[in-house]
């Protein structure tokens, strides 16, 4: 009996000293996330500040932005005939057929990481006190601003009226969010005006332009340089029928001595590594990158889907264009699985990097402006910067008196068919697309329905797209 | 604090417990005798005898149902107790040889139901529990456990995502209780709870029970109302599931043997064009494109195409896709188990092995599993044991519904598609090469059969070693820790063959391997006294931590050198790979005490109080209190004399439980690792709320327990309140803020219903018939998400004032009759010039003054439809003739909806060339006049394939589920060869599905969406579900 009142005291012991373990351990439930760091620490260095642009960068990047929609969604939204969609995803084929429904997760897509990156860079920037090193920080500040300035002119050119459709500081545009959002107590819901988005665009561009350096290069990973900054403001000022801006920012790229067009149209893409021709492109490794222009325009055999076919691409070399020499019109592949016209654009899936700018586009922008204004930009007459680029296409040179903005459009679209100018430049050319007027409704993106339900109602839909 | 509480019973408890020490060693005599059942007369083997008041003397009786047993002097009761059988006491008296024969028990009032930390006879409970016994759901020729209990208990509703095996499955307790946050139960086996989230990486949930070998189980109890989920907590606001698994009997060891064998096939196929109707309807389509009449060379040329230059035009191929995606599958499986012990230890060994095919090519699960169950007496006061089980399963699995390879996909493949190349030389005659054909209009998902390998193994371990000690004769204190143990290989391979699908033209292989390691250790101590004469209080107070750790590790490879190496360390190049851990904690102190006078007035009170590792510190903590109270009405003297009532019992109950089934660190303002190229980064990904909190639920619940003519019909009806408040939603944030979700505290929910369970012994004797039968009502409604629009699957959504995930899309009105264009019902009151520009209209013949419109745009959206079913129910009859036996189950579920998310392809008026459902071709509007549900057949038309209810149809179903008819050998029989048992039994499973869903199978809720608790009724190319049918012979000796 005495042995058994002592082994009820021992367990009872044993007992109370579980117990008190326990609850004295409140750091049992002290767990920490390992793959990710709190938001307090996570720019408190100069180290991280800088890995925040990187994040950014890998933002722009996504299947939603540059390396997708943003490229291929002009191509089918601008299409005038020159592509047929096949595929069976429903939001690129409502973007070709020009009846994008709201709830499209595409565009919503667009808007949602468009945003996400823009949040990116807002917290980098809101940063740039930690980096006390002056070079450091210019960099980090003129890249920063340099997505930030890409994104929110992309991003009011699909969701806003074209620059000359009505009046800029009247039509509604997208807001703008300066700050990173650090609760969601007053979120932006009201849409800033076309003009209002230009502006930022261009002080965003103009800033970058200015900070940053001729070159920045890490790990073999081409990061933006002053150039893009003139690359994207050149492509504002088009937009903007600022033909002389645009030409001089055009032939700041051109002689900075940077870049060289390749010898060949077919050397410009599909590289691992930037060309000489790539002013701006998205890096892509074995490890990391996505490329939806693949996924869409390339062959099976290129692990493509096969889903844009050139139907009525071939039907433009006429004219001033001789079909048959034309190194522009052979750039073609045929799809292993349904045999149709492929562009060869977009067939590294792998690791080709995706240009988003090449010096090609800059002789062509440079020859507009010069031919608009009636001036030799830098000297240089207009017929010279478009034989620069009928040289290397295997076509004839154009003599200064066939130039016209017919030819213009039609010089710009052979060569830079399938990277995304193709809608913007029917805005700009004040053209139309498959029977839709350049300023049609239909050719603007809507504003997402979650946008519309997120805000309460506050957000403003794109006429044309219901209430 | 806590500790000091109970020193004081305990104190107590020693003062009693030293009177029972003084006892002499007395005398002892033998009794024996034969156990038989009152029935059949047939020996009963494994019959627990006790004797009465002794710590724990006892035997069992042998295979021919005799049993000897010494008793102490002092005693002079006998206790024969067997499941399934009324137990019966016998006074020894005089008599050596005492031959008993033993009821079958029609009554289920005494039966033990586990409450968590502890049972209860069911007659004193006054929580809702609904229990389901081992022997109804062992040898049920299913996959797992939730099919085997699917229809067999009120308020539990079971939905399969598809017919694939190892799928996920979706078990809703009274309803969804939350939006955004889990609403599966929690899973308790044997005293672990379980980590049910699924490690599936193909966006297709897998079923995390899986690996459990159901026959080792010997009741399932589910915890509904709060009184008797709340002892756990926070974990409890989608009820609780406590799975006990078998022990053994002291006596004589039992083998029990089962083999089953048989076959599945698909419960129902649709129909689909043959070549010559598609042929038809897609030249029309064609000649209809919008852009012009493409009827001539173009759609010709198609068809030369897809026809691989066979001649379509005189039928030379005419291919049933749908029948190629299904196989003949077989079911094989084997379990022995064996039990048995002495007065000191028992045990419960059990190994088995299954092995199913599904009805879906390339897809098959394989489990082999292992259990022991032990538990020894170490002295008067000390008790060990262990429950261990070991199983490894293998899943071949597809992909999920929305990939090109999954096999139902095929039905998308035109007929006029040969399956195989055809010869060169034969064509325009289709001579069949033995090549499968991989120039079709997508993916032919066949070539995966050689070419491709996607192979699941688990490893799972779930194991507790519990200790039990008498402190005093009232006072127990158990500990118990336990290990629930996973580990998870995922391989997949594709070579060359297939980098159609894949994009990988060397070879695409991924290994993935996960460890997710979760224990537990709980200790309480339980308390039971009598107060004083008929006032009997049991009180348990505890503590329990749990801790649970999930790593992954996974490589991607591509560039192999040929197609015979498969493994990533073949490939040249990898192209991605992670490492990751993540980890949660609970620590909970709990208590609970159950007070009854006399066993007529019942009271129960509970309190938990839980902390969680995934909220700030601030809210770590909630408090879970709930109390019950009943009152047996047919004890009290004023019904004593009514024959006619034989149980009353009147409870109620109201409790708060909580739920914290979200990610890990949803309070934490966080930044993730990003990668650019070659360059890491950083990016923000979670903005912080330390102020959020658990979801919590309170549950209000009446309801009654009945027996008539003297338990012959048994019955519970219950009405239920659960109100949802503060819930963890996934709230939508301005996309501009650069975030789209935050989880926040925000809004709540209601879920009432009503349940009714009847059981009744139609007749006992020679003939036994017995009849359960179980209805429920559920009636979801969002009350208040703050305006919210939360959206899920295709089209489901939160809405306020509406049931969780109702269907909101707009309104299909069929095909304008003046020109075949689909038409939508406007919902609204149209503009002027909608109605001048004719875009908004009134089709008079076929929807009176309604407006309609053939914008889509202009058309609003409404709620079409709601997934949820009004009720469901079950009705099984069992019945016995002397060997024979057979049990007969129905299910149903009405009310819901299911929306086709396929429909835009399979039954899209020849919009792209998918091969269509049988109506877009016999129904299809032609001709000015023609009043139909389908539109003109349009290619590339898109005429009609927005998300509307177009797509939605009726998914109410009554399915005779289970069948099982046996035969068992008579005693006399099996004692000449020796045997205890001997049966042979056919089962079948889903033999018959009455229903008028447009689908393949009601059952259904697509794969690749089915995560959320929004995406709900959702329908995408998902298999049906498997009819089974199995031959049995189960064998005891």
């Amino acid at each position: 009996m005495e042995y058994s009142i002592m082994k009820n005291k021992l367990f009872l012991g044993i007992f109370a000293i579980c117990m008190l373990v326990v609850t004295s351990c409140n750091d049992l439930l002290d767990v920490e996330p390992k793959q990710s760091i709190s938001a307090d620490q996570a720019l408190d260095t100069p180290q991280k500040v800088e890995a925040a642009v990187i994040g950014a960068y890998d933002d722009l990047s996504s299947v939603d932005l540059l390396g997708g929609t943003l490229i291929y969604g002009s191509d089918l939204l601008g299409d005038d005939g020159s592509v047929t969609w096949f595929g069976t995803f429903s939001q690129p084929d409502e973007l070709w057929s020009k009846t994008i429904l709201t709830d499209n997760s595409f565009v919503r897509d667009v808007w949602l990481q468009g945003y996400e990156t823009i949040d990116a860079t807002n917290n980098a920037l809101s940063a740039l006190d930690v980096i006390e090193d002056a070079d450091m920080r210019d960099r980090v500040e003129g890249q920063a601003k340099l997505i930030r300035g890409i994104v929110y002119f992309e991003l009011v050119r699909f969701f806003g009226r074209d620059w000359a459709d009505g009046d800029p500081s009247q039509n509604p545009g997208i807001p703008i969010v300066l700050e990173p959002t650090r609760d969601f107590e007053n979120p932006p819901t009201t849409r800033n005006s076309v003009e209002e988005v230009y502006t930022q665009v261009i002080d965003d561009l103009t800033d970058a332009k200015a900070l940053l350096p001729s070159s920045i290069e890490i790990d073999n990973t081409v990061l933006g340089n002053t150039y893009v900054a003139s690359a994207y403001l050149s492509r504002v000022y088009l937009q903007q029928r600022e033909y002389e801006d645009a030409g001089s920012e055009a032939g700041r790229v051109i002689n900075s001595g940077n870049y060289s067009l390749t010898p060949l149209v077919s050397g410009a893409f599909n590289n691992p590594t930037n060309s000489t021709e790539d002013v701006f492109a998205i890096q892509v490794s074995d490890q990391d990158g996505a490329n939806d222009m693949n996924t869409f325009y390339a062959g099976s055999q290129h692990s493509g889907r096969e889903d844009i076919e050139l139907t009525g691409f071939f039907d433009l070399f006429t004219g001033l264009f001789d079909a048959a020499d034309d190194t522009r019109d052979d750039f073609i592949h045929f799809g292993a699985s349904f045999g149709g016209p492929l562009t060869s654009k977009w067939t590294n899936f792998r690791n080709g990097n995706i240009n988003i700018v090449r010096l090609a586009e800059m002789y062509l922008t440079r020859g507009e402006a010069s031919f608009r204004t009636g001036t030799d930009i830098n000297g240089v007459p207009p017929e010279d910067d478009f034989n620069m680029i009928r040289d290397r296409a295997g076509q004839e040179d154009i003599d200064a008196a066939d130039i016209n903005l017919d030819y213009i459009f039609t010089e710009r679209y052979l060569e830079l068919a399938f990277e995304g100018h193709i809608l913007h430049d029917i805005k700009r050319f004040e053209r139309s697309a498959s029977g839709f007027a350049w300023n049609a409704p239909e050719l603007i993106f809507p504003i997402p329905q979650r946008e519309i339900d997120a805000s309460g109602g506050d957000l403003e839909q794109n006429a044309g797209y219901g209430s | 604090m806590k500790i000091k509480a109970t020193v004081i019973p305990v104190l107590f408890a020693f003062l009693l417990f030293s009177g029972l020490m003084s006892e002499a060693q007395a005398q002892e005599r033998e009794i024996t005798g034969t156990v038989t059942a009152a029935s059949s007369g047939e020996p009963l083997p494994g019959v627990t005898v006790l004797v009465q008041g002794s710590q724990g003397i006892g035997t069992a009786t042998d295979g021919q149902g005799n049993y000897s047993i010494s008793v102490p002097d002092q005693y002079d009761v006998l206790v024969f107790s067997y499941v399934g059988y009324v137990s019966q006491e016998v006074t020894i008296g005089d008599q050596t040889e005492i031959n008993v024969q033993l009821q079958e028990d029609v009554q289920q009032l005494e039966d033990v139901v586990v409450v968590g930390y502890g049972s209860r006879i069911k007659e004193e409970v006054t929580g809702n529990i609904s229990s389901v016994s081992g022997d109804e759901i062992s040898q049920v020729p299913v996959n797992s456990v939730e099919s085997a209990i699917q229809g067999q208990s009120a308020g539990v509703f079971v939905n399969s995502s598809n017919g694939k095996l190892g799928q996920g499955i979706q078990m809703r307790i009274r309803g969804s209780s939350s939006i955004s946050a889990s609403s599966e139960p929690l899973y308790v086996i044997d005293g672990v709870p379980m980590v049910s989230s699924n490690e599936s990486f193909n966006g297709a949930p897998t079923n995390p029970l899986a690996d459990l070998n159901f026959n080792d189980i010997e009741s399932i109890d589910i915890l509904k109302d709060a009184s008797a989920a709340a002892i756990y907590g926070s974990r409890a606001s989608n009820g609780v599931v406590i799975i006990t698994t078998k022990g053994g009997q002291s006596g004589e060891t039992q083998f029990n043997l089962n083999y089953q064998t048989g076959f599945s096939n698909p419960t129902r196929t649709r129909d689909w064009l043959n070549g010559e109707e598609y042929i038809e309807l897609f030249t029309e389509a064609a000649a209809n494109y919008p852009g012009g009449d493409l009827s001539g060379a173009y759609i010709e040329g198609q068809f030369d195409s897809f026809s691989s230059g066979t001649d379509w035009r005189n039928g030379e191929v005419n291919s049933d896709w749908q029948d190629e995606a299904f196989q003949d599958a077989s079911i094989n499986k084997f379990d022995l188990s064996a039990s048995g012990g002495n007065d000191k230890t028992t045990f419960y060994v059990s190994g088995s092995y299954s092995d199913e095919e599904g009805i879906l090519i390339r897809n098959s699960f394989e489990r082999i599993s292992g259990r022991l169950n032990l538990d020894h007496k170490v002295n008067d006061n000390l008790r060990l044991g262990t429950n261990l089980s070991l199983a490894r399963t293998v899943n071949n699995r597809v992909s999920n519904d929305n990939g090109f390879a999954t096999p139902m996909q095929l039905v998308a493949l035109p007929p006029i598609t040969p399956i195989y190349e055809p010869d060169q030389d034969a064509l325009p005659n289709y001579q069949p090469t033995d090549q499968l054909n991989n120039n079709t209009l997508y993916f032919n998902n066949l070539l995966y059969k050689d070419n491709a390998k996607y192979q699941v193994t688990n490893y799972r371990n779930v194991g507790n070693a519990f200790a039990e000690y008498d402190l005093s004769n009232n006072l127990v204190w158990r500990s118990e820790f336990g290990i629930d143990l996973l580990e998870l290989n995922g391989e997949e391979y594709y070579n060359s063959q297939v980098a159609r699908n894949t994009g990988a033209p060397l070879g695409l292989g991924y290994n993935r391997f996960v460890r997710r390691g979760n224990y537990n250790t709980n200790h309480y101590l339980t308390f039971n006294t009598s107060l004083a004469e008929n006032h009997n209080l049991e009180a348990i107070g505890g503590f329990e931590y749990q801790y649970t750790q999930r790593d992954e590790t996974w490589v991607q490879g591509e560039n192999f050198p040929n197609d015979d190496f498969q493994q990533v360390a073949d490939a040249a190049l990898l192209t991605g790979g992670t490492a990751t851990e993540t980890a949660y904690s609970f620590l909970s102190y709990f208590s609970r005490a159950n007070y009854d006078y006399n066993g007529k007035y019942l009271l129960t009170l509970s309190a938990r109080i839980d902390g969680s590792s995934r909220f700030s510190d601030e809210n770590q903590y909630g408090f879970f209190p709930a109390a019950s109270a009943g009152w047996v009405i047919s004890d009290e003297d004023f019904l004593a004399d009514l024959e006619t009532i034989s149980f009353l019992k009147l409870r109620a109950s109201y409790g708060i439980t909580g739920n914290a089934e979200i990610g890990n660190f949803p309070s934490q303002g966080l930044f993730g690792s990003s990668t650019y190229s070659r360059i890491s980064g950083i990016q923000p990904i979670q903005i912080e709320n330390q102020d959020l909190k658990w979801e919590q639920t309170a549950q209000l619940d009446f309801g009654v327990d009945f027996g008539l003519f003297e338990d012959r019909i048994t019955g519970e009806v219950d009405y239920y309140i659960k109100n949802t408040e503060d819930l963890l939603l996934n709230v939508n944030v301005p996309g501009a803020t650069g975030y789209s979700v935050q989880t926040q505290n925000l809004g709540k929910l209601e879920n009432k219903g009503f349940e009714l369970v009847l059981n009744s012994v139609n007749s006992v004797g020679e003939f036994a018939w017995n009849t359960s039968f179980n209805f429920s009502i559920n009636r979801n409604k969002v009350t208040d998400i703050d305006g919210q629009v939360i959206e899920g699957g295709y089209i489901n959504r939160a809405v306020e004032g509406e049931a969780i995930g109702v269907f909101f899309a707009r309104e299909f009105a069929g095909a304008n009759p003046a020109n075949g264009d689909a038409i939508y019902f406007l919902n609204r009151d149209p503009s002027q010039a909608e109605l001048d520009n004719g875009t908004v209209f009134q089709v008079n013949e076929m929807h009176g003054d309604r407006y309609v419109t053939n914008s889509f745009n202009a058309a609003e959206r409404v709620v079409i439809g709601n997934p949820n079913p009004d009720f469901t129910g079950g009705l099984s009859n069992r019945f016995q003739y002397k060997g024979f036996d057979l049990n007969v189950l129905f299910q149903f579920v009405y009310g819901n909806d299911i929306y086709n998310g396929g429909g835009r392809f399979q039954s899209a008026s020849a919009d792209y060339f998918d091969n269509q459902t049988r109506d877009q071709y016999t129904d299809r509007w032609q001709e000015p006049g023609d009043i139909t549900d389908v539109p003109q057949a349009r290619l590339f038309g898109a005429n009609g394939t927005g998300d509307s209810s177009r797509y939605l149809s009726d998914g109410s179903y009554l399915r005779l589920k289970k069948v099982t008819f046996g035969y068992n050998l008579p005693a006399s029989t099996l004692e000449t060869i020796g045997l205890s048992k001997a049966r042979v039994y056919l089962s079948g499973v889903n033999l018959l599905t009455f229903t008028d869903y447009e689908g393949w199978d009601p059952e259904v809720n697509t794969d690749y969406l089915s995560g959320g608790n929004l995406s709900l009724g959702n329908d995408f190319y998902s298999a049906p579900q498997a009819r089974t049918i199995t031959l049995g012979l189960n064998v005891g000796f």
